[in-house]
């Protein structure tokens, strides 16, 4: 309380002796001050002179930090990027998570089966059998993932009908998730009606077959006996 | 203070009205008195909530225990209360004169000013009571029922767009930082308002965009129409009272357009860790590190020009400027917080505390209300033409709230921080983490009881002025 004879707003002491309005100004330094920037009437102006060199090296500092923050921190500007580590998760989990897909298994199958099996799925009487309605493609996805993988050659009998020719192993060039595919679009086009086909079914299988030769389809009928419907 | 003024007055201007005024001054006098009671009121209805609801979280049941006083409506109208009754108010009023002093700009259409005023008061009475009435937005400070936003942007039109005109219309082509700062505010505010508005409210955006805008709301609200503002009033007080010219002046600008241009950007840090894209979260802490060099420039400018020739001292001798520099203070602290707590691991511990609380009351409180009442202290009087009616009450308003400021900050940033620390931390049971804030909850109700006792020693002593210079031929003799 004791700078209170200082304080500009105290009037009661401006007030005192003099009244109000006549110069109760020789109160302290600050009114000093005060009534001598009100006497001049110029408000604050601008002046110039040179930025220290030091202030713009310390701003172009924030802006070449703030370029490499947001370059390291942004997950490659990705919409779909929104935690620090998404951007290793997101490459990972794409090849991870798999979901059978028959719309992608059919274009794997107009490629590489359709020759022989016919878009259809009827194949070529007396060569090629039907995978339509076969019980060869039905029942355990095994034997399907075994005959793509390893091929199969020699007299087979599908639906009553006896079929000579050779299939090759035509799932060797392919990768787990595309016989996968294949399988899936197969057991469930065309009236079949079996199971999805997961590719790591399809890995455990390659990894027990390890380039076994081409089945006789009895071999495989007595590794994977034909379910009855 | 209104002695100084008079003697000021050019001698060759013709008196009119009050021969004290200068003709700036008796055109704005009304509108300005108008806006400012308005403030008051505000200031006192929020403080007043502000303690109902501490007392809400101290103690649950047993007060004002109806729907109505809710602590979900009453804090909510609270916020509103203070931000757009005091804050701008107090803005609308202070803006105009600076800019008008500045400018020398005779406003000629004080009666539009005035209904943008009434308009604006009155929209946000009927506001307020909606959200007593429990209907409410869940967005902060967008809590009012949407009719009111275009009804508010209009009055903010008819309010506050002379300060653009009184910029337009300088006489010289001088300006100086304070009409920048106060037109890039009046810029800005309209603008993300409608625009928040839309996106949030009448034609809600899917998904995250609706936090992104509301947070790009509240930075803009926060940072640039009150901040901006506030800055404004201490470029111009510190050199006028100090009587010296604003170190590194020439700085100024640079911290205007850098200030203006990354303000917007800071929005997205306070989402950090929500499911918006990584690159947004990133560019918010980006802006707010960036924001460090308009604080920087601002600290060299005010704390610079108070450094030279004791005017630390001087500063607290003076009544306006003892608030003012406090703001000043606080603005620095606040920048500097808000840059550092945006970093990813320190965001990390204070997110879902009291932290932001703190952070948004040492922008609005002991930044930008501490500076209004500092302008206050220079302005009412020259415009009522009395004198202040009591230095105790001058000196209880400045402590009472000065500590209550700085106790409530301090208390909610470091409470902040502790609880933060043992949430983070699996072994601390919750209960324990309850604990340390229900002391906070004892606290606010005493900071918020020493808020409204310096809210009302400033409200008396000001309608004590007010009521004193209308009352004619009162003690003010004009000799």
């Amino acid at each position: 309380m004791n700078d209170r004879n200082r304080h500009p707003d105290n009037n009661r002491h401006r007030r005192g002796p003099s009244g109000a309005g006549s110069d109760g100004l020789s109160d302290g330094r600050l009114v000093e001050v005060h009534s001598q920037i009100a006497r001049d009437k110029e408000e604050p102006q601008e002046g110039f002179s040179l930025t220290p060199i030091l202030i713009v090296f310390l701003f172009c500092g924030f802006g070449f930090w703030a370029g490499l923050y947001l370059t390291r921190n942004s997950g490659q500007f990705s919409a779909s990027a929104f935690d620090l580590d998404a951007p290793k998760a997101v490459a990972e989990g794409a090849s991870k998570v798999f979901e059978p897909d028959a719309a992608k298994g059919e274009k794997l199958f107009l490629t590489n089966c359709a020759v022989c099996h016919q878009p259809t799925g009827l194949g070529l009487t007396g060569v090629f059998p039907p995978l339509a309605g076969s019980p060869w493609v039905a029942g355990t996805d095994e034997r399907m993932i075994k005959a793509i993988l390893a091929g199969l050659a020699g007299e087979i009998e599908v639906k009553g009908v006896k079929y000579v020719g050779i299939m090759p192993n035509i799932g060797a060039g392919l990768k787990d998730a595309q016989i996968a595919n294949i399988a899936t679009y197969v057991r469930s086009a065309w009236g079949n009606n079996a199971e999805p086909v997961m590719d790591t079914k399809v890995a455990e299988v390659r990894k027990a077959l390890a380039g076994h030769a081409p089945y006789s389809p009895a071999e495989l009928a007595k590794e994977h006996p034909l379910e009855a419907k | 203070m209104s002695q100084d003024n008079h003697s000021a007055r050019p001698q060759g201007r013709p008196p009119e009205g009050d021969s004290r005024l200068s003709r700036v001054e008796a055109q704005l006098r009304s509108p300005f008195l108008f806006f400012f009671v308005s403030a008051l009121i505000w200031l006192l209805a929020s403080s007043v909530l502000a303690l109902i609801s501490a007392f809400k979280l101290q103690a649950a049941a047993g007060v004002l225990d109806c729907e109505i006083f809710t602590y979900g409506r009453v804090s909510a109208a609270q916020h509103n209360l203070f931000i757009y009754g005091w804050g701008f108010n107090a803005f609308f009023a202070v803006n105009l004169w600076l800019t008008s002093q500045l400018g020398r700009f005779e406003l000629r259409n004080a009666w539009l000013v005035t209904l943008g005023a009434v308009v604006w008061n009155l929209t946000l009475t009927y506001g307020v009571l909606r959200i007593f009435a429990g209907d409410m937005n869940s967005f902060s400070l967008l809590e009012m029922p949407r009719g009111v936003g275009p009804v508010l942007a209009v009055a903010f039109l008819l309010a506050a767009f002379w300060p653009i005109v009184a910029y337009a219309r300088r006489p010289t082509g001088h300006s100086f930082a304070s009409q920048w700062f106060i037109v890039g505010a009046s810029f800005v505010f309209p603008l993300t308002y409608l625009l928040t508005q839309l996106l949030v409210l009448w034609n809600p955006a899917s998904g995250v965009v609706q936090a992104l805008a509301h947070s790009w709301f509240i930075q803009n609200l926060l940072l640039l129409w009150l901040g901006g503002s506030a800055l404004a009033s201490v470029y111009y007080f510190l050199p006028k009272v100090l009587g010296r010219n604003i170190t590194g002046y020439y700085l100024a600008s640079v911290a205007f357009w850098t200030f203006f241009l990354f303000a917007g950007w800071t929005g997205s840090a306070s989402l950090l860790g929500s499911p918006i894209p990584l690159w947004v979260q990133s560019v918010g802490v980006v802006g707010a590190a960036m924001l460090l060099v308009p604080i920087i420039i601002t600290a060299i400018n005010f704390h610079g020009t108070l450094s030279v020739d004791g005017g630390w001292s001087r500063a607290w001798n003076s009544t306006t400027l003892r608030f003012v520099s406090f703001g000043a203070v606080a603005f620095t602290i606040a920048g500097f917080l808000n840059a550092f707590f945006s970093f990813r691991g320190y965001n990390a511990v204070v997110r879902f505390t009291s932290f932001g609380a703190g952070q948004e009351q040492l922008l609005t409180y002991a930044f930008a209300s501490m500076v209004i009442f500092g302008a206050a202290y220079f302005i009412l009087p020259r415009l009522t033409g009395s004198l202040w009616p009591s230095a105790k009450l001058v000196h209880l308003h400045f402590w009472a709230t000065a500590l209550a400021a700085v106790g409530s900050i301090a208390a909610a940033l470091t409470v902040g921080w502790q609880s933060g620390k043992q949430l983070a931390d699996a072994s601390v049971p919750y209960a324990k983490v309850l604990a340390a804030s229900s002391g906070l909850a004892t606290a606010s109700v005493l900071f918020a009881i020493l808020f409204l006792v310096g809210h009302v020693a400033f409200a008396l002593n000001a309608f004590g002025m007010i009521l004193k210079s209308s009352a004619p031929a009162a003690e003010s003799r004009h000799d």
